[in-house]
């Protein structure tokens, strides 16, 4: 019996030798007297601090949409803005004060965002300024029968600015219900085959 | 020991009113099975399809690839766990060690890797967002391919050092230092083109015109779901991988407090986030692209009925 006792505590040292870490061997056991707050406070302390933290960002972010909100009537805001390296920029070229067209400010580009694109883009599908202007002008001057060009000049003038899916329009539906972030090559794909010469960001 | 053979093993029961956690092997199978299939399918279809063979792919492919690596080897240590519970195994023995060992660099590689990837990932869609005309030139198909063997190669490294000093916890330090970097680094990008997207866009719909109206609806409702996925990109990634690293950072800085213990008994759970995190990625960020889809439907289907070509 002593004999089966004492191979039962060897063993059972044994196995709890086994059980035990590196670091935690000489410690003693964490004693969980006297504890002023609750035992997993840390656990749900993490836990709603993260879910904060993560509610937080998206109002964030949805603040920033609400305040983004565009103003409703302002010709020239577009034009003014300035930003480089896009093509909705500074428009420094002549405007055409009569012009309806949405598109126009976006076609129309400063001559040297022109050169710049010229220098950079190597694939020849671009046509000259003067050509783009022409295609615009005609566009206005048929607009009903060319409804549905312009639809699509304007599905595609919308996906070449679509920077990566922030805007998803419905017209635009050729991008499917892809969001957010996901599918820039594509659009960086379309630009390069397609036609149109839009003051593209390609 | 590892921390990851320490998911397995239970303390000192008796002495702790916070019992470990424990979660049932079915679940973890479970997870293991479901996200090695989903991240096995994305890399076969990047790969099979040429059209995927742009940078952007590849490094949703890696990611996969990561995943995959991850769900096969936690797969197999839950195996393995199973099995020396179940006596067929040896807990000490000198080649289980070794398999465990083996089991953990992976394991590490695996995670660091992914997180590499999210920031290959992050810095690729910054380049095509804000230097779009020169995309083409700067991120080729061949630097896409020297960045992805510099980071696996980086993670194979690390993985290894990190498993022979574990003990050293100067390596601890760097992990969990290295995943808040770059945690911060993916925020920071997103937050950017985010912001930049959004006043683009917001310029579309300043435009004079009758479809302003529908634009600027378009446009809020654009970025409200920009916002949305942003949210959901960002929070899976904190709410999978932060409980884990807040555990190596409690082991580190209190190992005797009973607060910290009660946390450490959650490790199993912390463990499962993990590789939910695996079978997750795939859903945000290779499902979302028509292409990728596309090429499954056409692995899957074709594979039952021959049709396709």
């Amino acid at each position: 019996m002593s004999a089966f006792h004492n191979r039962s505590q060897t063993s059972a040292r044994r196995s709890d030798y086994v059980w035990q870490y590196e670091y935690y061997d000489d410690e003693e056991p964490v004693s969980f007297e006297g504890l002023k707050a609750h035992r997993y406070s840390i656990v749900i302390g993490f836990w709603v601090g993260l879910a904060v933290f993560v509610i937080f960002m998206f109002f964030v972010l949805t603040l920033l949409t609400k305040t983004g909100a565009p103003h409703q009537e302002n010709p020239d805001s577009a034009e003014k803005r300035h930003r480089p390296g896009s093509c909705l920029v500074d428009i420094d070229g002549p405007q055409d004060e009569n012009d309806k067209a949405f598109s126009r400010p976006l076609l129309s580009e400063s001559r040297s965002y022109f050169h710049f694109y010229i220098n950079e883009e190597d694939r020849g599908q671009r046509k000259l300024k003067p050509e783009e202007k022409t295609a615009v002008k005609q566009q206005e001057s048929f607009n009903r029968p060319r409804e549905e060009n312009k639809a699509e000049r304007e599905n595609d003038l919308f996906s070449h600015f679509n920077i990566p899916n922030f805007v998803n329009l419905e017209q635009s539906s050729n991008l499917g219900e892809e969001d957010l972030l996901y599918e820039p090559s594509v659009i960086l794909e379309r630009q390069a085959h397609s036609q149109d010469t839009h003051c593209d960001i390609h | 020991m590892t921390p990851f053979s320490l998911a397995m093993n239970v303390s000192t029961v008796n002495q702790s009113d916070c019992p470990d956690v424990t979660v049932p092997f079915p679940i973890f199978f479970a997870i293991g099975v479901v996200s090695l299939a989903e991240n096995l399918l994305v890399v076969v279809a990047v790969i099979r399809n040429r059209n995927l063979h742009s940078p952007m792919y590849c490094f949703i492919c890696s990611l996969a690839a990561f995943n995959t690596i991850a769900s096969l080897t936690k797969t197999c240590e839950n195996l393995m766990i199973v099995l020396a519970e179940n006596g067929h195994l040896q807990k000490k023995g000198s080649s289980e060690t070794k398999l465990d060992d083996v089991i953990d660099s992976l394991l590490c590689m695996s995670f660091v890797g992914s997180i590499f990837s999210f920031m290959a990932i992050a810095v690729d869609r910054y380049i095509t967002i804000f230097h779009a005309l020169q995309y083409h030139n700067i991120m080729t198909m061949q630097r896409a391919g020297v960045i992805l063997a510099v980071i696996w190669t980086t993670c194979g490294v690390w993985a290894v050092l990190m498993v022979q000093f574990f003990a050293s916890k100067f390596i601890m330090i760097c992990f969990v230092a290295f995943f808040f970097i770059s945690l911060a680094f993916i925020c920071f990008l997103y937050a950017y083109m985010f912001m930049l997207a959004r006043s683009h866009a917001r310029e579309i719909a300043a435009l004079p015109s009758s479809k302003g109206r529908k634009f600027r609806r378009q446009w809020w409702r654009g970025s409200m779901r920009g916002a949305l996925t942003l949210t959901i990109l960002f929070g899976v990634f904190v709410v999978c991988w932060a409980p884990f690293f807040l555990h190596l950072t409690i082991i580190m800085v209190c190992p005797l407090n009973p607060y910290c213990e009660c946390y450490r008994s959650l490790f199993q759970l912390h463990v499962v986030l993990m590789m939910s995190h695996a079978l997750i990625d795939p859903a945000i960020y290779a499902f979302r692209s028509n292409e990728l889809r596309h090429t499954f439907r056409k692995m899957l289907l074709c594979s039952e009925w021959r049709q396709c070509s």
